[in-house]
C-alpha cells in the first residue's frame, strides 16, 4: 500500500472538478482512494484525518490543489500521478489549434466587456463569494448568489449595499430563480404569466412554479432571497426588496411568499408591508399551521393552497377549490401485511419539512433522525424523514436533486426493512437537476422490494416539474407508475397519500 | 443598472463558479459570459476582506482619485539626463564609507552571492583592499555601510553596486509638478564578467577604472557641450524601434549613441581618447539601460506622495529579498524571498547555476515599460513563449494590473496603444496576478558573473504585506 500527496501550486479547479478528477482517479485499478482538493483549512484538516500528512500538505493554500492517492502496488499510484497530469492538462486548450476566445479572469472585467449583462451569477466556493458578489455591486449590477457557506456578517453587509443601492442580492444559499423567463441555478420552465414568487426556499420556489404550471398559470418572476433571509440577522432585507419590486411590476397580479421558519418578529414586520402592497398576497412559511387570511393576506396551510390561491386570483373564470384540507381521499391501494411504517427520502429541503407538517397534521408522528442514515446501519426507530441534501450527507459530493447515488442507496435500505411498509420520495426537475432521475429511482425501488420477497412495499411520490422541463415530466411519472409507484403531483400531497396508506394499515392491523 | 430595469429584461448574465448553475440561463437563451474564476488575494479570508474595502469601501472612490492623479503625475514627468557626476559629489546622501546596492536592505550576513562578489569588486576598484580575502574581511568588518540605491534617490542593476567614486548618470525632471526632481545610476560595464553580475577579477576592476578615467569625465563633457537629453522621447522612439528598455535596449542605445557622438568628438581633443569612449559605447548593447532604469526611477518619483494612492512605486531586488513600495509610503519597503528566474541559459549554464532575482531594474516593469511593453520587442519573444503572439499577450496581461496606458509610450504592434502603467496593488490581488519582470540571471557564486535571461515576478508575500499596511495606512489617514 502507497500513499503519495501531490500538490499542484496554483492550480485551482472548483469543485465540481475536483469532485470528477476524484472519482476518475478512485476508478483507476490498483487506486483505494483518491482524493482532490484545494488546501483551505478545512480540506487540509479533512486530508490529515484520511492519513494524507506531510509538509507540502501544511504549506498548501487555498489556490494550491493537494491530491491524495492511496492504493498498490506503487506501480499503480505512479500511473495515477500520470493520469492525474493527464486529466489536468486535458483542460487546458489543446495546442497548436486555434485559441480559444480567453474567458475573462474576474467578474469587473467580464462586465467591462458585456456592459449589457445585468445579473452576475455566482456559484463560487462560499468563502469567496462574497467576495465576487461585491464586486457584481461595484459596477451596480444585482446578484444571483447560489454558493452557500457564506459567513452572515457578509450576508447582512451585501444585502444592505444592495438595498442602499436599489439593487438584489438573491441568496447567498439561492438554489433558484426565475427573472423575465429567465431561469437560474435550479429552475422550472415555466410559461411567463401573472403570478409572482418571493421565496427564501428554493425547492419551495419550484414546488409553488410547478403547481402554478398544472393549472396553466405562468410566472412572472421567481425572486430568491436565500434561506436566510427571514433571519433576525437578516431581516427580511431581500424579501422586502423582492416583494416591494413585484408590487410595482405591471406583469405581477398576484404575489407569493414561501419561507421555511422565519423569524418571529421579522414575519411580524413583513406583515405589515404584505398587508398594503395593493396586489392579492399568499404566503406559506413551511413548516407552520395554516393561519387563514389576516388583514387580506392568505397563511396557506400548504404550498399547494398557496399556488391555488394565487392561480384563483388571476383566473378569468374562479377555479373549483380543490381538496386542499387533505381529507381522507379514495382509498388507495392496500398495503397488505407489511410494516407500518413510514420512511421519508427527500432531495428538497423544504418538501420534507412540507411533507413533515402534512403527516403532523394527519395525525402521524414523524422525525428526522439525530445520526445521520447509513445503508448498512440498522434504521432507527418510528417515522423518519429524511432531507438527503442535508450537509451530513452532501459532503464532498453534489446536491442530491443532482446525484442520486446516496438517496439511492437509502432508498434501498429502508425499503428493504421490514418493519417499513410506506416510502415517501420527491422528484425534483428543471435545468441543473439530475437529466433522467426516474429510472434510477425504480431501480433502486425495485431492489428494496425484491428484498422483501413477498412483502408489499407502498412507494409514494412527488414530482416537481412543468410540461416544458427538459426531463419530460410526463415521462418521469410514467416511468414511476409503471413501477408501481403512487405519483403525486406536490410534496403535501404525496404526504397525504403516504398518511391514509399508513393509517390504513394501522387500522388493518386493529382489525 | 436598477433591480427595476432587469425584471424589464432582457436578462444577460455574467458567471462564475460551477458551471451546471448557468444551465437554466442557458437554456433560456439568456447570454452568459463564464469568468475564469480565481480565489482573488490567494484566497485568504483577512486579505479579502481588507481588497474588498479598499475596492468598494468608503475609501474607494479617495483611492481611485489619488490612483489618477499619480498616474497623471507619472505622464507628466519629462526625466532629461543632465549631467554625469562622480557618486560621491552628486547622489545625495552619498559618502566615502557607504556602498550602494540593488533592492531592500540587507546586511553583508545576508547577502547572496552575486552581491558580496560586486561589494568585494567595489573595495578592490576603490583601493581598499589588495585582494578579495582582504575585502571579504572587510565587508564583514562594518567598516563600510551599506544602503539601498533607492534610499538615495538611485538605482543600479544587478548588484547595484554604487562606490563613492563611480560616475553616474543625472537624471532631471523638466517637466510635471516637481521639476529640479533627480535621480541617479552607474554607467552600463556591458555584458560578460562585469562587477554588477558579481564578477571582480582584475578585467572587471579595469573597466571600472577606464569608466572612472575616461568614459566618465569624457561624456560629462560632451553632455555639457550638448546639453540635457530628453530620456523619454528617446524611449518612447527606442520603443517604437523593438526594445521593450529593460532587456533589449539596443535601439536606445544606437539613439544615444547619435545623440553623443558629435559632441564626443568635439569635447575630446585625443582622438583616440574619444574613439575608445564611442567604442565602449558602441559595443555595449546595454548601455542605454542605465538610462532606462532612472528615467523610470524619476518617473515614478513624480508619482509619490498621493496619500491614498496605492500605485506600486519600487519593486527591487537584492537577490534574498524582493521588495515593493506604495507612492502613498514612500520609503517603506514590503517584502518576500527573491524568487528564481524562469530563464534562458548560456551554453554550459543551468538553474542550479543561477542566484534567485536580483538588482533594481524592475523599475523599469513599474514604470511602464519592460515586461510591461513586451509587444514592442519581437527580437526577444522566446522569453515569453516563442512566438510574437506570446509577446502581444504579455503586455495585454499587464493591461489588467494597471491603471492606465502612457500614450507616450505607444506600442506599435498593438495598434500604438500606449504601454501599461501604474500597478495598482488592488487590481494585482484583485485578479491574482503578479506583474511580469524581464530580467537578467546572475551566477549564484561570487566572482562568475551573468548565466542567463529570463522571466520572474515579485514574491506574493511582498504584495499581501503591502495590502496589510496600505489598508491600516488608509484608515489611520482617514480617521
Amino acid at each position: 500500500m502507497t500513499t503519495r500527496i501531490l500538490v499542484r501550486p496554483g492550480c485551482y479547479h472548483d469543485s465540481a472538478r475536483l469532485m470528477q478528477v476524484s472519482r476518475e482517479l478512485s476508478a483507476l485499478p490498483g487506486i483505494q482512494e483518491a482524493v482532490a482538493m484545494m488546501g483551505t483549512e478545512t480540506n487540509r484538516r479533512l486530508l490529515a484525518e484520511a492519513g494524507f500528512l506531510g509538509t507540502d500538505v501544511d504549506a498548501a493554500t487555498p489556490i494550491d490543489m493537494i491530491v491524495g492517492l492511496r492504493g498498490g502496488p506503487d506501480t499503480a499510484v505512479t500511473a495515477a500521478t500520470a493520469a492525474l497530469d493527464r486529466l489536468l492538462s486535458g483542460s487546458a486548450t489543446s495546442a497548436g489549434g486555434p485559441a480559444a476566445p480567453e474567458r475573462p479572469g474576474t467578474v469587473s472585467e467580464a462586465l467591462e466587456a458585456r456592459p449589457a449583462a445585468n445579473l452576475v451569477s455566482v456559484a463560487v466556493p462560499g468563502p469567496y463569494a462574497a467576495f465576487v458578489a461585491h464586486r457584481a455591486l461595484d459596477a451596480a449590477r444585482s446578484v444571483f448568489l447560489f454558493s452557500d457557506n457564506v459567513p452572515l456578517a457578509d450576508e447582512v453587509a451585501l444585502k444592505r449595499r444592495a438595498a442602499a443601492l436599489g439593487l438584489l442580492v438573491m441568496g447567498p444559499d439561492c438554489g433558484t430563480a426565475i427573472l423575465a423567463g429567465v431561469g437560474l441555478g435550479f429552475a422550472n420552465r415555466v410559461e411567463r404569466g401573472p403570478v409572482g414568487i418571493v421565496g427564501a426556499s428554493g425547492t419551495g420556489i419550484q414546488e409553488l412554479c410547478s403547481l402554478l404550471d398544472r393549472s396553466g398559470v405562468g410566472v412572472s418572476h421567481a425572486i430568491g432571497t436565500g434561506s436566510r433571509d427571514l433571519s433576525a440577522g437578516v431581516g427580511g432585507l431581500m424579501t422586502e426588496a423582492g416583494l416591494g419590486l413585484l408590487a410595482n411590476d405591471p406583469a405581477t397580479r398576484a404575489l407569493l411568499l414561501v419561507a421555511k421558519h422565519p423569524d418571529a418578529g421579522v414575519a411580524e414586520r413583513l406583515h405589515g408591508l404584505l398587508a398594503t402592497l395593493g396586489k392579492p398576497v399568499a404566503v406559506r412559511y413551511l413548516g407552520e399551521g395554516r393561519r387563514g387570511e389576516v388583514d387580506g393576506v392568505l397563511y396557506a396551510g400548504s404550498l399547494d393552497e398557496a399556488a391555488e390561491a394565487a392561480a384563483s386570483r388571476v383566473a378569468s373564470t374562479p377555479a373549483a377549490r380543490g381538496d386542499l384540507a387533505f381529507a381522507a381521499r379514495e382509498a388507495v391501494a392496500p398495503v397488505g401485511a407489511g410494516g407500518s411504517r413510514l420512511v421519508g427520502l427527500f432531495g428538497g429541503g423544504s418538501l420534507a419539512a412540507e411533507a413533515r407538517c402534512v403527516l403532523e397534521a394527519r395525525g402521524i408522528a414523524t422525525r428526522v433522525p439525530e445520526e445521520k442514515l447509513a445503508a448498512n446501519a440498522p434504521l432507527p426507530p418510528g417515522n423518519l424523514v429524511v432531507d438527503t441534501g442535508d450537509d451530513a450527507y452532501t459532503v464532498g459530493r453534489p446536491h442530491p436533486m443532482v446525484d442520486q447515488t446516496v438517496r439511492c442507496e437509502l432508498i434501498r435500505a429502508a425499503g428493504s426493512d421490514p418493519s417499513v411498509g410506506v416510502l415517501l420520495l420527491d422528484l425534483v426537475l428543471g435545468d441543473g437537476a439530475h437529466p433522467d432521475p426516474a429510472p434510477e429511482i425504480v431501480e433502486a425501488v425495485a431492489a428494496a422490494r425484491a428484498a422483501r420477497g413477498s412483502r408489499p412495499l407502498s412507494v409514494v411520490a412527488s414530482v416537481c416539474g412543468t410540461r416544458r422541463d427538459p426531463q419530460g415530466t410526463a415521462r418521469q411519472e410514467e416511468t414511476l407508475r409503471r413501477a408501481g409507484v403512487e405519483v403525486e403531483p406536490s410534496a403535501a400531497r404525496a404526504a397525504a397519500t403516504a398518511a391514509d396508506l399508513v393509517l390504513s394499515v394501522r387500522q388493518e392491523v386493529a382489525r | 443598472m436598477s433591480a427595476t430595469s432587469l425584471l424589464g429584461g432582457p436578462i444577460e448574465v455574467v458567471h462564475a463558479g460551477i458551471d451546471a448553475v448557468a444551465e437554466a440561463p442557458r437554456a433560456a437563451g439568456a447570454p452568459v459570459t463564464v469568468v475564469d474564476f480565481r480565489p482573488p488575494a490567494g484566497g485568504d479570508t483577512r486579505r479579502m476582506a481588507l481588497l474588498s474595502e479598499l475596492l468598494s469601501g468608503p475609501a474607494a472612490r479617495e483611492i481611485d482619485a489619488a490612483n489618477a492623479r499619480a498616474l497623471a503625475r507619472l505622464l507628466a514627468s519629462r526625466p532629461h539626463l543632465v549631467a554625469i557626476g562622480v557618486a560621491r559629489d552628486v547622489v545625495p546622501g552619498m559618502a566615502d564609507d557607504l556602498f550602494l546596492h540593488a533592492g531592500p536592505p540587507v546586511t553583508w550576513e545576508r547577502m547572496c552571492g552575486p552581491m558580496r562578489g560586486a561589494v568585494i569588486g567595489g573595495l578592490l576598484y576603490e583601493g581598499r583592499a589588495k585582494d578579495a580575502d582582504e575585502a571579504e574581511r572587510l565587508a564583514a568588518s562594518g567598516v563600510v555601510r551599506f544602503d539601498p540605491c533607492h534610499h538615495h534617490d538611485a538605482v543600479g542593476p544587478m548588484a547595484g553596486l554604487v562606490t563613492p567614486s563611480m560616475p553616474v548618470f543625472v537624471i532631471e525632471d523638466r517637466g510635471g509638478e516637481r521639476p529640479g526632481t533627480r535621480t541617479f545610476c552607474t554607467l552600463n560595464e556591458g555584458l560578460g564578467k562585469v562587477l554588477r553580475y558579481g564578477a571582480f577579477s582584475e578585467e572587471v576592476v579595469a573597466r571600472l577604472v577606464f569608466m572612472r578615467d575616461e568614459l566618465g569625465p569624457v561624456l560629462a563633457e560632451a553632455l555639457a557641450l550638448r546639453g540635457p537629453i530628453d530620456l523619454k522621447h528617446l524611449m518612447a522612439q527606442a520603443l517604437q524601434m523593438g526594445d521593450e528598455g529593460h532587456n533589449r535596449n539596443r535601439a536606445g542605445t544606437s539613439l544615444l549613441f547619435r545623440e553623443l557622438a558629435p559632441a564626443v568628438v568635439r569635447a575630446t581633443a585625443d582622438r583616440e581618447r574619444a574613439a575608445r569612449v564611442l567604442d565602449f559605447v558602441n559595443g555595449n548593447d546595454h548601455f542605454f539601460l542605465n538610462l532606462s532604469m532612472p528615467m523610470g526611477k524619476c518617473l515614478l518619483k513624480a508619482a509619490e506622495g498621493e496619500p491614498l494612492s496605492s500605485l506600486v512605486s519600487v519593486m527591487a531586488r537584492n537577490g534574498t529579498d524582493f521588495g515593493i513600495q506604495l507612492a502613498s509610503m514612500p520609503g517603506r519597503w514590503f517584502t518576500g524571498p527573491a524568487l528564481n528566474v524562469r530563464g534562458l541559459y548560456f551554453p554550459g549554464r543551468t538553474e542550479a547555476d543561477a542566484n534567485p532575482d536580483i538588482g533594481d531594474s524592475a523599475i523599469t516593469e513599474t514604470a511602464g515599460f519592460g515586461g510591461f511593453a513586451m509587444a514592442a520587442a519581437p527580437a526577444i519573444v522566446q522569453f515569453v513563449g516563442g512566438s510574437a503572439e506570446d509577446a502581444l499577450a504579455a503586455t495585454r496581461a499587464m493591461r489588467r494590473i494597471t491603471l492606465g496606458p502612457n500614450p507616450g509610450f505607444a506600442i506599435p504592434s498593438l495598434g500604438f496603444s500606449g504601454s501599461p502603467t501604474g500597478i495598482d496593488l488592488r487590481l494585482a490581488l484583485e485578479r491574482n496576478l503578479l506583474p511580469q519582470i524581464n530580467t537578467g540571471i546572475a551566477h549564484r557564486e561570487p566572482g562568475v558573473g551573468q548565466v542567463g535571461a529570463g522571466l520572474v515576478t515579485p514574491p506574493w508575500e511582498a504584495f499581501h504585506a503591502a495590502l496589510e499596511a496600505f489598508a491600516e495606512h488608509v484608515r489611520a489617514s482617514r480617521a
